[in-house]
């Protein structure tokens, strides 16, 4: 399959669940609660995102222009967006302060810094830096590992 | 229209004490930070400060306050030019033009053009509010929740309009960001849409979604990019150019006048006045510049007519609190609470009582923008060195940063989940040209315009010709029907009227 083809049904792939999410919103809403009061807003606006969301598949169906835009290829930003996930979800366990440390240190190894003294000296003292800074300015309990929260 | 003698008691009241105004400077500058660092709100400092101002008069405390709402308002700007993170809901139209610029290389004509834009349509928004405090806030009065309802869906169809020949899925991401923003508790006392997770029972956080679509995802598509500037030469930061961009805006009198009235008077409309502001300025500068494609692509003029919509949004959200007493956002609520502390009460009696307090208040931000001028021009230098840092390192900063402020937004770990989450939608969004801003208007707003539709639906009794006896619905309906429409029929009346030639 040549990269035009992939994109249009990546493009027809992303209408279709966007359609999907709003159907299942809607039921989900209606089971709640069939009240006008209820359905007053998501009942209208869930029926027109599916006609656009109809109108926009058979465009893109009909559609023989070249995407404009080339975009970054998918397998760079992959690794990214894991990287993220893990720091989001180790911050319970290892804090604002070790997590954001490790996440800004393995971000600049896997982007290729090698210098260690870089990689460490920007990742503790950003990390630790700016968990103390907000830890002071905001009024809830943050979870950090070694400073205080 | 002006009470002189009120007017002589103002002036009074702001220079008998020269220390008065010495609150003022570390006003802005707290304003000027919190707008700045992603994350933290102008809200968010005001009520930090807040009991600070117990230790004030109440001219002071309103002081302190308006200036560290003129400097976040500024502050605002810069993350939306520098990083593409609107700092607030109102920034989000800076960033159309404003990050397209940075990218080029523009970033000291844009932070400059933001700064001039700003300070100069804070002047003309009080100055306007100086002359129009009652007749604006009998507008407001009009404003029921059948023209709400009106409002907003008018806001995500002119953001859907910006998405050039992507209008349709425009559309759909802002209709979809609007049945977002009504996930959780409804007002039918039912939860919808929450997946039994309890974090969403109050709704999607809002802020943090929006940072996630605007900053996290940007940075994802910026993993292959060396520097945000390409050019090393343009990477400098340039004080002069900064200037230049600050004194371009006095070429552009029609798009600060503009912007600067859309502002007041749309951003006296509570709740969503600030929000939507910004892209209706935007989107008639762009509808009467003669070269509208420019638009997106970094047209000075677009940084421009957002700013003054934006910062001239602050007089009106003023107008509101003091003629009404009621708070048009966050910040303004936080000065309705500074008013009871100190055992005032906004509203008409208010204004016709205290004019001279109100004129006070009026004076106080035309000397709070020229003081923006001058730390602005101080502080913008050392922030413009951002497009000086490697992209490797400024990637994770900034998503680590967006992380830290979502958890200061939402006091759990649900913010710094929605980053995530939205993040991958706004990537995904992007790369399919369905519109992010639509979609984070649609979410910021969507609780809001269902309230509106049910309580229009109350007051009614489910009658339409409830609508009939509605001026302004109907003129904002037809306006709303000319900005979706009007553009074709005018193509279309224009080519009958060449082929009857």
């Amino acid at each position: 399959m040549d990269a035009k083809k992939a994109h249009m049904f990546a493009d027809l792939f992303v209408t279709f669940i966007i359609a999907g999410i709003v159907t299942w919103y809607l039921i989900d809403a209606y089971t709640a609660s069939s009240h006008i009061i209820n359905l007053i807003l998501v009942l209208p606006i869930s029926l027109m995102v599916l006609a656009l969301c109809i109108v926009e598949i058979i465009k893109q169906i009909k559609n023989k222009e070249e995407p404009t835009e080339k975009p970054e290829p998918v397998m760079t930003v992959i690794p990214v967006i894991c990287l993220f996930t893990l720091y989001i979800a180790s911050l319970a366990w290892l804090g604002f302060d070790v997590g954001t440390s490790l996440f800004i240190a393995a971000f600049l190894w896997l982007h290729g810094e090698r210098r260690i003294i870089w990689i460490l000296g920007y990742a503790i003292a950003f990390g630790f830096l700016v968990a103390l800074f907000f830890s002071a300015m905001l009024p809830y309990q943050m979870p950090m590992l070694i400073l205080p929260g | 229209m002006l009470d002189f003698i009120a007017l002589q008691a103002g002036f009074d009241l702001l220079f008998a004490d020269a220390s008065t105004w010495l609150i003022v400077i570390p006003g802005i500058l707290i304003g000027l930070l919190f707008g700045a660092v992603p994350g933290l709100q102008i809200s968010m400092a005001m009520a930090i400060f807040l009991p600070m101002t117990l230790y004030m008069d109440f001219m002071q405390a309103m002081l302190f306050l308006t200036a560290i709402f003129t400097g976040g308002s500024f502050g605002g700007g810069i993350p939306a030019i520098l990083m593409n993170i609107p700092g607030t809901s109102s920034s989000i139209a800076t960033a159309f033009d404003g990050y397209p610029m940075a990218r080029k290389g523009q970033h000291n004509l844009a932070l400059g053009i933001a700064l001039g834009a700003s300070t100069l349509s804070v002047i003309f928004g009080y100055f306007i509010l100086l002359f129009l405090v009652k007749p604006i806030s009998e507008l407001v009065l009009k404003m029921g929740p059948a023209e709400m309802s009106i409002i907003v869906i008018w806001g995500i169809t002119l953001i859907a309009s910006l998405s050039g020949q992507h209008v349709i899925k425009g559309m759909i991401a802002g209709f979809f960001g609007l049945l977002l923003g009504t996930v959780g508790y409804g007002e039918a006392g039912v939860t919808r849409g929450t997946l039994g997770i309890s974090y969403l029972l109050d709704g999607v956080p809002a802020i943090p979604a929006m940072m996630g679509m605007f900053a996290a995802s940007e940075l994802f598509r910026l993993v292959n990019t060396k520097y945000l500037v390409d050019d090393s030469a343009a990477r400098k930061v340039s004080i002069s150019k900064i200037f230049s961009g600050f004194k371009s805006v006095v070429r552009y009198p029609w798009v600060m006048l503009r912007g600067s009235l859309i502002g007041v008077l749309v951003g006296a409309v509570p709740g969503v006045g600030s929000s939507i502001a910004n892209l209706l300025s935007y989107i008639q500068t762009k509808r009467n510049d003669p070269d509208p494609d420019s638009f997106g692509k970094g047209n000075p003029t677009g940084v421009m007519a957002s700013e003054a919509a934006n910062s001239s949004s602050e007089a009106g959200s003023m107008a509101t609190l003091l003629a009404l007493g009621i708070p048009g956002g966050g910040a303004t609520a936080v000065m309705l609470a500074a008013f009871s502390m100190h055992n005032i009460t906004g509203g008409p009696q208010f204004i016709r009582e205290q004019t001279d307090i109100v004129y006070a208040i009026i004076f106080a931000n035309f000397g709070q923008a020229f003081l923006l001028i001058i730390l602005g021009l101080m502080f913008i230098p050392v922030l413009a060195n951002v497009v000086k840092v490697p992209m490797h390192f400024l990637i994770p900063s900034v998503l680590a940063l967006a992380t830290f402020g979502s958890f200061g937004l939402t006091g759990n770990l649900s913010g710094p989940i929605t980053v995530l989450i939205f993040a991958l939608i706004g990537w995904v969004f992007k790369r399919y040209n369905f519109s992010v801003a639509a979609a984070v208007i649609g979410i910021l707003l969507g609780s809001m315009a269902e309230e509106s539709l049910i309580y229009s639906y109350q007051i009614s009794g489910g009658q339409w010709s409830y609508l009939l006896e509605r001026p302004f619905a109907i003129l904002m309906l037809v306006m709303l029907m000319f900005s979706l429409f009007g553009g074709h029929l005018v193509t279309l009346l224009t080519s009958k009227v060449k082929t009857n030639v």
